[in-house]
């Protein structure tokens, strides 16, 4: 484990080390054009400790660079350029370098003019070896001439202000696309990068047809069954969301597929403003459900989406249960254990922090009477509670009307009555009384 | 060499020659954990340091973060908010006949006697327990049927109880399964694999969601002891497979002492019994330390649970508390510790205690022959307890939460297995069609769904698979299937395999 780490340590260095043959080669190559001018002649001399300081740090740098290729993340098809180079390069210093020793003067006559090519060759390969390093480390487009160009978009303030294909679909279709479908690759001899290129479309003709998304080839190949031959992303890199597959077909049939427009300018935007705001992670926007998991039960928006964990966690260090339903919105699921002893007044500043989480509330046979259940009225998107088992009577009611969620309460064993229960009768959102062991004779 | 004897400020140090090689161990690790606060080890400290706190968790690069991909794995769940707590399950063992409980087939009446017809079998094959029979001659339920409740289900004769709580219910038609024998079969239920191995439904929920009780097993297993025992049940259709061994179900004994070995002995009052096992924990916290086998982990906790459940368990299991109403309602051999209703009641127990996954098993459905005389005494022994246990957790307001599920592993042959006669016929093994129900939360109560065929051979209408039910079952707990996952020997597993839609028309 340690010596996995020396290895990935050192081979950190080889950024750093990097450019000293990088200076020492070039300078060499300076020396050698500057030497043809009368007034710098001595730097001749100096050429050859510059070479053999370029080939010894060359060579260090290969090593370092092989112990830094082992790390594995990068993408091997450059990694092998990058390696293949730079080892030619440690070798051309040293041949180089050799030739300025007067190794080879013994045997044959080594002309000024193949050392001079040779430090042009150097030079070039110095270039083609460092750019192939900036990509490994900085990715291919990092600098490339369309940097001259390219021009950076604004997220806007609002999603009505949002422009449909520049903002909200290019940006999806070139995180989920443009790996295959890039000038590079071109998979299929499409390019995924402008709505020109989109238009062009690929060997099969354009894959947009304005208005129609059934016939637009994007837009089926990204709905098909996952395991269909021609479902797009393949080889199973990670598809479109349901959502954006939604946008997608919205911007097509609503918005002709066409560049340039507002959502604001589009007939029928306002239900998509959501979705919009979503996709683009404007502030205070929600994520939203997926579209068509009929399973997904629509939550409550009022449901503040974060809560005070610290808070959470004290609930639990005094003796509550505290279960996490769901993390987004934060859904509280609350047990006070049955005879506790936990006085609710202990517990109370903590339960009022975190109350607009609460969804699920369990006080059950804990003594408690209406005063010490107060903090119900802050708990207002509760669903379910379940007081069962304590001396609380019809004054409760009180404390329910305004939990316009509630769903169903839980009043067992209670001193509620028939005035009570006939009050939670027309309660607006509760479905489920249960008022077992108690005076009541209707139930609901 | 004079004698010395070795002194050492460790808490453990065991002084015999059997643990010389653990002494050892101990000493070299000493060794290197002192010498790691040297200038190298420093240098190297402060890197893992540095890479720490650029936010990775693993100081190494070598494959560890199996770990932590599992932890963030589970700190999603619950994938979706939750509308079941709790889960009951009562397992019918052997495979109840759909024709005599809950598919209703009234036009196989006039059907009697002849043989099953080739467009109906589709040249399925059979068992080999009635594949060489000369004629497969259709028989209909010997037992009437009725509608009952505000949704007017029809429900055999056999399941009074049953009838009278079938508007809480929500009774699918239309489960189909793949495997045609008991343990292929019921393996497949409890695990989702055909073959042995993998963990169960339980333990699935035990690992995914944690506990809600600290004091007792999140996954608890009651067998009747009233059964007819005649397809066996094995340990491990509650066992936890590759997951870790504390989220294996905890089977309680069928008699008074459901579980064994908690009363303490005689002559040892208990007190310091606290000190020994954390000092016993010390012990295994160590053991783990040099060897970082997880088992060592699980045996500390089930160490401290078995602790925390000698208080706990004869509580729960305490039954004097319990009003003469409540044990006439679960019916005859309630009072007896380890018949069905007297399991039924225990649930129900438990239930009340946050316990997540209680499974009952009740064997004996499994009718080739004689099934008219056979099914009447399963039902018997069931029907009352089953509506029971449904119509106590719903009073008690627990049906809001727990979900309550009945079935066994396939259904049975529309065909009589060997002599029918006027008042005695078999049924085979069918997996095709068979009936279950749920009932309670986020379940459509008084509702049914699916079709079977006028032979309850073949489904018509939404099918419903055993991995889409155990989707489902996920869906109701929070969780959503395809996301929890367990990578074991290179491979991802989960209880649904590559399989499984949740049900959603069944969902309130």
């Amino acid at each position: 484990m340690i010596f996995t780490d020396i290895i990935t340590f050192l081979g950190r260095f080889h950024p750093l080390v990097v450019h000293l043959p990088i200076g020492f080669l070039l300078m060499a190559a300076v020396f050698n054009v500057l030497s043809y001018f009368p007034n710098y002649r001595f730097l001749k001399d100096a050429m050859s400790f510059t070479l053999l300081a370029g080939f010894l740090s060359a060579l260090a740098a290969c090593i370092l660079g092989y112990l830094l290729s082992q790390s594995g993340e990068y993408d091997p098809e450059v990694l092998s350029q990058h390696r293949l180079s730079g080892i030619l390069l440690a070798i051309l210093g040293g041949i180089l370098w050799s030739m300025t020793t007067g190794f080879y003067s013994r045997f044959m006559m080594i002309s000024r003019k193949i050392v001079t090519a040779l430090c042009i060759l150097l030079v070039i390969l110095t270039a083609y070896t460092g750019h192939q390093g900036g990509t490994l480390t900085h990715g291919s487009d990092y600098l490339s001439l369309e940097t001259l160009t390219y021009q950076v978009r604004e997220k806007p303030a609002k999603a009505e202000d949002a422009l449909i294909f520049e903002d909200v679909i290019l940006p999806m279709l070139e995180r989920r696309c443009q790996g295959c479908h890039q000038k590079g690759k071109r998979k299929g001899r499409l390019i995924v990068g402008s709505y020109a290129q989109l238009m062009k479309g690929g060997k099969h003709g354009p894959v947009l047809e304005p208005g129609k998304p059934e016939e637009s080839e994007l837009y089926r190949r990204i709905t098909l069954d996952p395991g269909h031959e021609d479902f797009m992303p393949t080889d199973g890199k990670t598809p479109l969301t349901k959502l954006e597959t939604e946008m997608i077909r919205w911007w097509i049939e609503n918005a002709d597929a066409s560049e340039g427009r507002k959502l604001l300018d589009v007939k029928g935007y306002e239900k998509m403003t959501p979705l919009v705001a979503s996709l683009l992670k404007l502030p205070g926007a929600r994520p939203l459900p997926e579209i068509g998991t009929t399973t997904m039960r629509a939550v409550n928006a009022a449901i503040p989406p974060k809560t005070d964990m610290a808070a959470v966690n004290i609930l639990r260090q005094k003796g509550l249960t505290v279960r996490v339903m769901l993390h987004d919105p934060v859904m509280l699921d609350v047990t006070m254990p049955a005879k506790s002893g936990v006085a609710m007044r202990d517990i109370e500043k903590e339960l009022s922090i975190v109350a607009g989480n609460v969804i699920w509330l369990n006080v059950s046979d804990n003594n408690l009477t209406e005063k010490d259940l107060e903090i119900l009225k802050q708990m207002n998107n509760l669903e379910k509670l379940r007081l069962e088992k304590n001396p609380v009577g019809d004054n409760i009611v009180d404390l329910l009307e305004p939990l316009q969620y509630l769903e169903s309460v839980n009043l067992n064993e209670t001193l509620l009555t028939n005035s009570g229960m006939s009050r939670l009768r027309s309660h607006s959102s509760l479905r489920r009384v249960y008022s077992w062991k108690t005076s009541v004779t209707e139930t609901k | 060499m004079s004698f010395m004897p070795h002194s050492h400020d460790e808490e453990f140090r065991l002084n015999t020659p059997d643990a010389e090689a653990f002494n050892r161990k101990l000493d070299r690790r000493r060794f290197l954990l002192k010498t790691s606060l040297g200038l190298g080890a420093l240098a190297t400290g402060s890197l893992l340091g540095m890479k720490g706190l650029s936010g990775d968790k693993s100081p190494s690069l070598l494959p560890t973060d199996v770990n932590s991909t599992e932890e963030a794995m589970l700190a999603a769940i619950p994938h979706i908010a939750p509308r079941a707590k709790r889960v009951v399950y009562l397992f019918m063992a052997g495979g109840p006949s759909q024709f005599e409980t809950f598919d209703y087939k009234p036009a196989l009446l006039n059907l009697a006697g002849q043989d099953l017809p080739d467009s109906i079998r589709k040249g399925q094959r059979l068992t080999g327990m009635s594949a060489s029979q000369a004629t497969l001659p259709v028989v209909p339920s010997i037992y009437k049927f009725q509608q009952y409740g505000q949704s007017r289900t029809w429900v055999s004769e056999l399941l009074p109880h049953t009838a009278r709580v079938i508007d809480d219910l929500c009774l699918i038609k239309s489960l189909h399964s793949e495997a045609i024998n008991h343990d292929p079969a019921i393996t497949f239920f409890q695990t989702g694999n055909q073959l042995a191995g993998r963990p169960s439904i339980g333990s699935w929920i035990s690992y995914g969601l944690g506990s809600d009780n600290q004091n007792l097993p999140t996954f608890i297993v009651l067998v009747s002891k009233n059964a007819q025992l005649d397809q066996p049940l094995y340990a491990r259709l509650w066992g936890n497979g590759f997951l870790p061994t504390r989220h294996q179900g905890v089977q309680f004994r069928s008699g008074k002492d459901p579980v064994l070995f908690l009363n303490n002995p005689d002559g040892y009052d208990g007190t310091d019994r606290k000190e020994m096992l954390d000092y016993l924990s010390k012990l295994n916290q160590l053991q783990n330390d040099l060897y970082g086998d997880p088992e060592i982990e699980n045996r500390i906790a089930q160490y401290e649970m078995a602790f925390r459940m000698q208080t706990s368990v004869p509580n729960v299991v305490d039954m004097s508390n319990e009003p003469q109403e409540v044990f006439d309602m679960y019916g005859p051999g309630s009072r007896d510790p380890g018949t069905y209703a007297a399991n039924c009641l225990l649930a129900r127990k438990l239930l009340e205690k946050d316990v997540k996954f209680v499974q009952l098993y009740h064997q004996g459905w499994d009718q080739h022959a004689g099934l008219p005389k056979n099914i009447a005494r399963q039902c018997r022994d069931t029907d009352q307890a089953t509506a029971a246990l449904v119509k106590d957790l719903k009073r008690r307001g627990l049906l809001e939460d727990t979900l309550v599920v009945w079935g066994g592993e396939f259904g049975r042959t529309v065909y009589s297995q060997g002599k029918l006669t006027a008042t005695d016929y078999g049924r085979d093994h069918h997996p095709r069609c068979f009936s279950m129900w749920m009932a309670g939360a986020g379940v459509k109560p008084g509702f049914s769904y699916g079709e079977t065929d006028d032979f309850s051979y073949n489904i018509v209408k939404d099918p419903v698979h055993v991995h889409d039910f155990q989707a489902t079952l996920m869906h109701l707990m929070g969780i959503d299937h395809e996301r929890l996952i367990y990578k074991f020997q290179g491979r991802r597993f989960r209880l649904t395999d590559v399989h499984g839609k949740v049900v959603s028309a069944v969902l309130a």
